[in-house]
């Protein structure tokens, strides 16, 4: 998916003999992203999860870690506890509203954090060229090299969390290992962007009226390159939700005490509890799902926005 | 320790596996073929981690081959766990210090030589020898002249003078003498643990036999190791076996599973004849009994002799010592085990009510009292009488064992009814548990099991609550309790020393340095080729009585 999102076409700026002539680049396609029902659909589903995770009191009272061992994989009724009871006697429900909390944050921080050095990785290299263009490539292949999950599995193991941690410190683990393996994606884009941009005829006045390389960068090559990472950084967030999961699942990812949708998974998966309990499967991994399904769907339609070709 | 290492290697064990997820069992080939020619049986088996040797062996899964290659001087009955002679003619002592051992002329290893005396002493001479590095010298520590072959305080970095012990003597090829440095009248039944095999002549006669043995080994029992590799170690009747304990199959298959699931698969399917011992039946296939209704008729449960408890950790202060005392009760008061038993385990343990396990003579129910009842109102009270715990409590378990869902259920338990923090902490595996244990890095309380070494009600006491004991994790020091093990020990066997047990046991009852949790129960499972299963309580499968159905 990362791969996909690279190759795909760098929205050109200067020259779109665009229907919406008059307006820029982005009220342009804020216009084309409104009329898209998917882009409804996903944005009230990323609403409701954000709303989860900033304030899950507003879903659920019950308390996701109490447990009653008693009333182990109660299976969901209407009538008691909504999405059933998992091994230990706790309410699927409250821990699927708790579990969108850590998902996000390490989903928006992971995205946040590898956009802005890809950015500036993929700035530099682009605007000053020659050697420093060839050693942050050099660099950024490095990285590009060790697969996601394996760099995360390596890095979580050697550096294993200590139970007093607060969630904020185990997400930022998770963040710090995503954003050291994940920025190269952006930085290439960036460069690129940044060299399509940088033969422009205003780049070029600017320099010839003796603009500093700050003022250049900041007011006419940035704005203009930035709407191709944006499109793919949302797609991406999906995708660091997705690696959170899956490191959680494998154990080294959010521990307990922290609640996630990976963990929760994890221990839902046996095959014996998932012929007991098949709830305590179903409902994480379904909000999981629609998690990763909102926020690739929002990057898709606002990549479709941003892409004049398919205007 | 090493019977620590066992125990929880028999309940951890599990383990590596789960991390692992490589399924690399279940080979190809059905087992149990039919064949009339040669009959044979595979059992789902572990990675054997030390070299095959009597003296190093201190796991399952090492453990287990050993156990059917090896016969030693006397073997425990698979069914009341009763130590009977088996290469010994008699063990006779007078004063419980002095023993004489005549063994029978007709046993021979698996090399066509004939078991002697000297073969028993020259192999615990070697393993008790510091220079050899047996894990499982600690054995020998009750032998006169022990001391003597180590040096150093146990690092042996100078070689010992000698490499003998002065309190073996042999007599004559049929007969040696053991002198123990104080009175240890529990000692014959020790003898059938796997360190007191003997080992063959040609083991001493040269550095590549040893080598080679380390693999292949060479004993006297009913089978011989063939063959030996990552995968699978296969075990062949052994033609020169005389006991009385001759097996009805000619060969079997150790299939090593670094998945117990995959084992467990395999043996739903009829590709493997036995699985349960080494490989235990997954946790979730254990949820509502799934496991038996899948099996129908193919499964089995036998109370074994593993014992799992809780440790308070001896570096936390606010646990440990008087002052910590009422808090240690309330924790234990406020853990609902027949609860845990029936959700996580399916109703298969059986809850503790003291230190020692109900499968050895000289057990009696109670010595931990109403502090390992569960009453969540005297848990509050004895809690708010204690000096309460300041930050996290944790509940430290391997993760490769299957521990998880009850260390979450007693995390919770504690948590709920005494108003603190607990959580329970997983480390990767079984190694780094005992590694963290042994360099006193765990703080707060951990999970331990005990699976005995021989039946004994001493096997229970001494080795994990005696003063600067090999497994004593709780760091557990009290004279009197060491001065009633004292007693006990040269009592006379029976009724007398089982009373003087008791008494060291109550001891522990006032000073509650650990939680007993439950006394746990082996399941099996086994394929629609083979009859007469039979698990001992110190969960090993009896080969002897396994054989093919007939068809």
């Amino acid at each position: 998916m990362t791969e996909a999102a690279t190759e795909q076409s760098i929205a050109p700026v200067g020259d779109v003999p665009s229907a919406s002539a008059g307006r820029s680049e982005w009220s342009a396609a804020w216009v084309e992203l409104r009329r898209k029902p998917l882009f409804w659909v996903s944005a009230v589903l990323i609403v409701i999860f954000v709303a989860m995770a900033v304030a899950p009191q507003l879903f659920t009272h019950t308390d996701p870690r109490y447990a009653n061992l008693a009333d182990a994989f109660k299976k969901p009724s209407t009538h008691g506890p909504l999405f059933g009871m998992d091994r230990q006697g706790r309410s699927v429900y409250a821990r699927t509203i708790y579990g969108a909390r850590a998902s996000l944050s390490v989903g928006l921080l992971a995205t946040v954090a590898t956009t802005i050095l890809g950015m500036i990785m993929g700035l530099l290299a682009g605007f000053f060229g020659g050697w420093v263009d060839a050693i942050l490539q050099r660099i950024g292949e490095i990285f590009f090299t060790i697969p996601l999950l394996l760099g995360g599995i390596l890095f979580l193991y050697k550096f294993p969390t200590s139970v007093d941690a607060p969630l904020i410190v185990q997400v930022l683990k998770i963040v710090f290992v995503l954003a050291l393996l994940g920025w190269p994606n952006i930085a290439r884009l960036m460069r690129g962007a940044v060299l399509q941009v940088k033969p422009s005829d205003y780049v070029q006045a600017a320099k010839a009226l003796g603009a500093k390389p700050g003022r250049i960068i900041f007011s006419h090559i940035l704005p203009n390159a930035l709407a191709p990472v944006i499109v793919v950084a949302t797609i991406n967030l999906g995708v660091y939700i997705a690696a959170e999961a899956t490191l959680s699942f494998l154990g080294i990812g959010l521990q307990d005490p922290a609640i996630s949708w990976g963990s929760d998974i994890s221990d839902a998966s046996g095959l014996g509890e998932i012929t007991a309990a098949p709830h305590m499967l179903l409902f994480p991994s379904l909000f999981l799902s629609l998690t990763v399904l909102a926020f690739i769907l929002l990057g898709d339609a606002v990549r479709d926005a941003f892409d004049p070709k398919l205007r | 320790m090493r019977g620590h290492t066992r125990a929880v290697a028999a309940v951890a064990g599990v383990g590596v596996a789960a991390v692992l997820l490589a399924a690399c069992g279940g080979g190809g080939s059905t087992s149990g073929s039919k064949s009339n020619a040669s009959s044979e049986i595979s059992i789902g088996a572990c990675t054997v981690q030390s070299p095959l040797l009597p003296g190093d062996t201190n796991e399952v899964c090492g453990g287990t081959v050993l156990n059917n290659t090896t016969a030693k001087l006397v073997r425990y009955n698979p069914d009341t766990s009763q130590p009977e002679n088996d290469i010994a003619q008699s063990i006779t002592t007078k004063d419980n210090q002095h023993f004489d051992v005549k063994i029978k002329p007709t046993y021979k290893f698996s090399d066509g030589t004939s078991v002697k005396a000297s073969n028993f002493v020259d192999a615990w001479n070697w393993a008790a020898d510091c220079k050899n590095g047996q894990a499982n010298s600690y054995f020998y520590t009750p032998i006169k002249g022990y001391a003597d072959l180590q040096t150093d305080g146990g690092a042996c970095k100078t070689a010992p003078k000698t490499d003998k012990m002065s309190g073996l003597k042999v007599i004559s090829d049929t007969e040696f003498t053991i002198t123990t440095t104080e009175k240890v009248s529990n000692l014959p039944v020790r003898l059938g643990y796997v360190a007191f095999a003997p080992l063959p002549d040609s083991f001493f006669k040269s550095a590549a036999n040893q080598k080679a043995q380390e693999k292949i080994p060479v004993g006297a029992g009913p089978f011989k190791v063939v063959s030996n590799n990552t995968t699978d170690i296969v075990l062949q009747k052994n033609p020169y076996y005389a006991g009385p304990y001759k097996p009805h199959v000619d060969k079997v298959d150790f299939r090593v599973y670094k998945d117990p699931s995959a084992a467990f698969n395999d043996v739903l399917a009829n590709n493997l004849d036995f699985t349960g011992t080494m490989d235990p039946i997954p946790n979730d296939q254990l949820i509502n009994n799934q496991w038996q209704k899948e099996l129908a008729g193919r499964w089995g449960q036998k109370g074994s002799s593993v014992f799992g408890y809780i440790t308070f950790s001896p570096i936390d202060k606010q646990l440990t010592g008087a002052s910590g005392l009422k808090l240690r009760e309330a924790i234990s008061m406020s853990i609902n085990r027949p609860l845990i038993i029936k959700q996580v385990f399916a109703n298969s343990y059986s809850p503790a009510s003291g230190w020692v396990s109900p499968v050895v003579e000289g057990y009696k129910a109670g010595a931990c009292g109403e502090n390992c009842t569960y009453n969540p109102a005297k848990a509050k009270q004895l809690f708010k009488e204690s000096n309460g715990y300041k930050g996290t409590l944790t509940l430290t378990y391997n993760a490769d064992g299957g521990h998880k869902a009850w260390c979450e259920a007693v995390a919770s338990e504690v948590s709920q009814n005494l108003g603190i923090k607990v959580v329970a902490k997983p480390l990767p595996d079984f190694k780094t548990l005992l590694d963290s244990l042994d360099k006193k890095e765990i703080s707060g309380m951990f999970r331990n099991g005990w699976v005995m070494d021989y039946p004994s009600i001493e096997d229970y006491l001494a080795p994990i609550y005696g003063t600067g004991a090999d497994s004593n994790y709780a760091g557990y020091s009290n004279k009197a309790f060491d001065k009633q093990l004292q007693v006990a020990a040269s009592a006379d066997t029976g009724a007398p020393a089982d009373a003087a047990y008791q008494k060291a046991e109550q001891i522990l009852g006032k000073d509650f340095p650990t939680a007993p949790l439950w006394f746990e129960k082996t399941n099996y499972a086994w394929s629609n080729n083979v009859t007469d299963i039979k698990v001992d309580a110190f969960q090993q499968l009896d080969l002897s009585s396994i054989q093919l159905k007939k068809s």
